[in-house]
């Protein structure tokens, strides 16, 4: 039985190896950490000290007019009213792109490594082909097929295409994470009667709760942080956040304000930032609900 | 014969919603494009064709050319730089260290950033005038140098620096969850016979993180071949050509440029390329696999 | 799976009821723009607020950049749902639309508004295609402009706008030698483009610029022409800071407010940054045209009118390009924008010194198309390449680049 903590051992206090250990975690937090700072730096300086180029300094006085304009006051167009407007579409997007996509790729792996229908490695490797091609050229010929079946410009349109175009992301993951199951489990639980779906949403499923976790995680931060799709099928009414952070952010020709772009930035940020800082403990207890890996 | 046969109908019917997906969008769209590749199409598709015409234009570029080259030295590089950094950020956070959930924080969030800001931030960062160069030489250091993304030769490596930035917590949650799994015994049994840490690490840990570190280099290669927001933030292919890729060539063409034509020869070349330098190892890895059969 | 799918139909049927039950009588239309930043946002407020007072609903779809925007307008017509108005630069990139069939002429407002009697002749010529006005003009941009830090100049004793770029680079060598950068260069291929295109007027003239780019000549003239701005533009490498590949032009130009740097070669939207930052032209900064230039180059935007099949769209979009041409529209907008009013028959008094410098330049007919105007999209993006590739490659030649540049026409 796998325990839910860390295994390895914990380092006996200040030995060489443990100072060595938590060097090498400060000194790779500060790298990740590196641009953090200068983007909260940035954000709560004025244009004018900006302008200086002192991208690491501290500001001469604590700023925060760019929050607040990033969050309500920013203009797209003749439209002012701030990052906020796009939050809850984002929310209606993702939210069940994530939930039916996590769903299909957990039963696409399960299907894919221990039942194997005829035709598995096929749809497999189609699926990582796919997975391969610049999304962009999809751009077309996918906005001549939601406009036929009437879902261009609309939540469950831009819903079907985050979730086709996860497929190859979720089925990898789940696929070499059901892999590593033993193969007698799904045998004994087949001996006793069990068909295809119980044996998933009883055996597998419960089991597979790290993978969830992780495969939520990274379709949520991916989805959240889309921008092109978002813009092409969900239609004005619905545009999620990161249209407005482009609108925020983006200019050719026109002045930049770099302190609210930073902080429409953090903001738009935020929603998968709260959910690495929250997963952690479903790790733990993913694991000790039963993972019997190794 | 026959309960088999049933049970294996419910494992292809569950799977056909992602068949159709798999026929209709995916092989639909190549087809499409493969179709529209041998034609002249500019702003929207034409039934104009032209043979091997926008091949011939494709491979007289030297900038599809130098993209090419370019995504590959960053891919090799990117990928290993983030499967590195990850796994040994969790063979350290596996080690029951304080404040793990801060740590692992601060490894992923990058992943939650958009590049369209970031790689302003690093532009910033690695700019040589405004940048750590500058701040460091004012500290007195005036011989450093660190102009990387100014520089035809290592902007490529500046890309690569930025890019592990952002992917390295990718893998290293992915290792962490595997780590997880693996049960205390063999820990305890390894320490009872006195190996040391890191060779428990290498020799028990990473041969049954496979699966988990292949899901996680698959995931970022394909990531390698869509490269895009990363390099139009930091460098927008400059100085030169020096860090052009192809998923920006191919962008500029569909939209900006108006070259349909050329723009889907690109995407043709770029897919069809990998799945043939992909498809002899995921040969290879089924029958050696094989053995294993179906359950 | 199916009574979701129902589910999704149902509700896509009930908004598309909806839809038309709401377009009331007044004339609504849906603007895609890709203006969203202060200066942009508020000019495009000046032409809201005039079609609002007529009658008119105004609908915002404001994309920022110009790839976004693009990607968006263009699937937005693959998908059969066209908005009724698209902020664009007038030139070929519009053509292909309208050859196609896709856009509606507004020539009866045109011909009403006696547009004709009221455009430069040759921007006239721009927004009609097959004797049929399809465009209507917003607004110009100078392009060739040099903006210099008064201060900068003053500390090194530079006391007039060199003439020459003998004189030019004589000055720039001045800021060198004083420690200041002595040209803030934006190293992105379209401001590189830019600066080429500046250059190589004040090399060949008005003539033979358009010698160049709209007959494609190739003649000995126009080959040493281009070689002679290639040597100006090799001999400007050396007085850019190493930070330049890839910097913002609005990095650019914070280095000029702040005295960092002597000049930069931009379009005259660089007030616009300058304003921001409180500076005043003519007081604390310096327009000039750049060195021995008989003229100006220009970019135009324009709103082009898409087909909806839609009659009250129809009308609405009549009564917008109307107000876009609106004399006191004009000139509010191009405050708001920094450009330069397309109409010559408008109130000057309120321009600032630079745009009443560059709608002399414009009403004299002195003025040259950018390339986006005159070129293909392909033959843009082929220039972009070109000249990007001779800046950043400090060993190329002049005179063999010089004839290779005229490939981008092929």
């Amino acid at each position: 039985m796998a325990s839910p903590h860390p295994n390895g051992p914990r380092p006996a206090r200040l030995t060489a190896g443990s100072i060595g250990l938590y060097a090498f975690l400060v000194v790779a937090a500060l790298f990740f950490l590196l641009p953090l700072y200068t983007m909260v730096v940035t954000s709560l300086k004025t244009m004018d000290e900006i302008r200086l180029g002192q991208i690491f300094a501290l500001p001469a006085t604590l700023d925060f007019s760019a929050w607040a304009t990033a969050w309500s006051g920013a203009c797209m167009g003749t439209v002012c009213v701030g990052i906020r407007a796009g939050f809850w579409n984002s929310v209606a997007i993702t939210v069940p792109s994530v939930a039916l996509s996590v769903f299909i790729g957990a039963i696409n792996g399960y299907a894919l490594s221990l039942w194997r229908p005829r035709g598995s490695s096929l749809l497999f490797g189609l699926l990582m082909a796919g997975g391969l091609i610049p999304y962009q050229i999809f751009l077309y010929p996918m906005v001549r097929a939601m406009a036929n079946i009437n879902l261009y410009n609309s939540v469950p349109g831009i819903v079907l295409v985050h979730v086709i175009f996860g497929l190859p992301l979720v089925t990898l993951l789940f696929r070499n994470y059901f892999v590593s199951v033993p193969e007698e489990l799904c045998k004994a639980a087949r001996v006793d009667g069990a068909g295809f779906w119980r044996i998933f949403f009883e055996i597998m499923l419960p089991m597979a709760v790290p993978m969830v976790v992780v495969v939520s995680m990274l379709q949520f931060t991916g989805i959240w942080n889309d921008f092109l799709l978002g813009l092409v099928f969900a239609g004005r009414d619905n545009l999620p956040m990161t249209v407005q952070l482009n609108n925020i952010v983006n200019t050719t020709m026109g002045e930049r304000t770099y302190n609210v772009n930073m902080a429409a930035t953090i903001l738009t940020a935020l929603v998968p930032l709260a959910i690495y800082f929250l997963s952690g403990r479903w790790f733990v207890r993913g694991i000790a609900a039963g993972a019997v890996k190794g | 014969m026959h309960p088999k046969r049933k049970r294996n109908l419910a494992a292809t019917v569950a799977l056909l919603p992602t068949w159709f997906a798999a026929i209709v969008v995916y092989i639909g769209t190549m087809v499409w494009s493969i179709r529209l590749s041998f034609t002249d199409s500019t702003l929207f598709p034409s039934s104009n064709y032209v043979g091997f015409a926008q091949y011939a234009k494709l491979f007289s570029s030297s900038k599809w050319i130098a993209s090419l080259q370019n995504v590959l030295v960053f891919g090799v590089l990117y990928v290993a730089g983030c499967l590195a950094l990850g796994f040994l950020l969790a063979a350290a956070l596996d080690r029951k260290v304080r404040f793990e959930s801060a740590f692992r924080t601060i490894f992923l969030y990058p992943y939650a950033m958009s590049f369209v800001v970031t790689g302003l931030i690093w532009q910033w960062m690695l700019n040589p005038t405004f940048g750590i160069q500058a701040s460091i030489r004012s500290l007195g250091w005036e011989s450093f140098v660190f102009d990387w993304v100014v520089n035809r030769d290592m902007a490529i490596y500046a890309l690569v620096l930025a890019g592990v930035w952002q992917g390295a917590g990718l893998v290293m949650v992915i290792a962490l969850a595997g780590m997880r799994g693996i049960e205390g015994e063999q820990w305890k049994a390894a320490q009872i016979d006195g190996i040391p840490v890191w060779r428990i690490y290498v020799s028990i840990i990473l041969p049954q993180l496979g699966p988990a570190l292949a899901a996680a280099g698959m995931l970022l290669a394909m990531g390698v071949i869509k490269t895009y927001d990363i390099v139009v933030a930091m460098t927008n292919g400059g100085p030169g050509s020096s860090t052009e890729v192809p998923a920006k060539f191919i962008m500029d063409n569909l939209f900006g440029r108006q070259n349909l034509g050329l723009a889907t020869a690109g995407a043709t070349v770029l897919v069809l390329g990998v799945i043939a330098a992909v498809a002899p190892f995921r040969y290879a890895m089924h029958m050696r696999n094989r053995p294993r059969g179906a359950a | 799976m199916k009574t979701m799918m129902k589910l999704f139909l149902a509700g896509v049927a009930l908004v598309a009821v909806l839809g038309p039950a709401r377009a009331e009588d007044k004339p609504t239309i849906e603007i895609m723009s890709s203006w969203t930043s202060g200066g942009e946002a508020a000019a495009l407020n000046v032409i809201r607020t005039e079609f609002e007072k007529r009658g008119g609903v105004w609908k915002d779809s404001s994309i920022a950049g110009f790839g976004a925007a693009d990607a968006a307008f263009q699937n937005r017509i693959v998908a059969g749902d066209a908005p009724g108005a698209k902020q664009g630069v007038i030139g070929l990139a519009a053509a292909d639309f309208v050859n196609q069939g896709l856009m509606n002429p507004i020539d009866d407002v045109a011909t009403a508004g006696k547009w004709a009697d009221t455009l430069p002749k040759s921007i006239h010529a721009l927004i009609s295609y097959n004797g049929q006005v399809y465009l209507s003009p917003t607004g110009a941009h100078g392009e060739s402009w040099v903006f210099y830090s008064k201060e900068a100049f003053a500390k090194v004793g530079i006391t007039e706008e060199p003439k020459s770029w003998d004189a030019f680079f004589s000055a720039l060598d001045k800021l060198k030698a004083a420690g200041i950068v002595p040209v803030a260069w934006g190293g992105q291929a379209w401001q590189q483009t830019k600066v080429f295109n500046m250059v190589l007027l004040s090399q060949v003239g008005i003539d033979g610029f358009l010698k160049i780019y709209v007959d494609k000549d190739k003649s000995e003239a126009s080959v040493e022409g281009v070689k002679k701005t290639l040597d100006i533009l090799g001999k400007l490498r050396a007085y850019v800071d190493e930070g330049s590949p890839g910097r913002n032009w609005n990095d650019a130009t914070a280095m000029v407010i702040t005295g960092k740097a002597g000049v930069q070669f931009m379009g005259d939207w660089a007030k616009g940054e300058f304003t921001v930052a409180g500076k005043q032209p003519g007081k604390d900064y310096g327009c000039m045209i750049a060195p021995e230039s008989e003229g100006m180059v220009y970019v135009a935007d324009a709103l082009w009118f898409p087909k909806t099949g839609n009659a009250e769209t129809d009308k609405a979009q009549k009564l917008l390009a109307e107000v876009v041409m609106d004399p006191a529209v004009q000139v509010e907008f191009s405050l708001k924008k920094g450009s330069i009013p397309m109409r010559g028959d408008v109130d000057k008094s309120r321009l600032d010194a630079c745009a009443q410098k560059g709608l002399e330049l414009m009403s004299a007919g002195k003025i040259v198309p950018d390339q986006a105007i005159v070129l293909t999209p392909q033959q843009v993006g082929a220039l972009d390449d070109f000249v990007d590739e001779f800046w950043s490659d400090a060993s190329a030649d002049a005179a063999t680049s010089a004839k290779a540049f005229f490939e981008i026409f092929e």
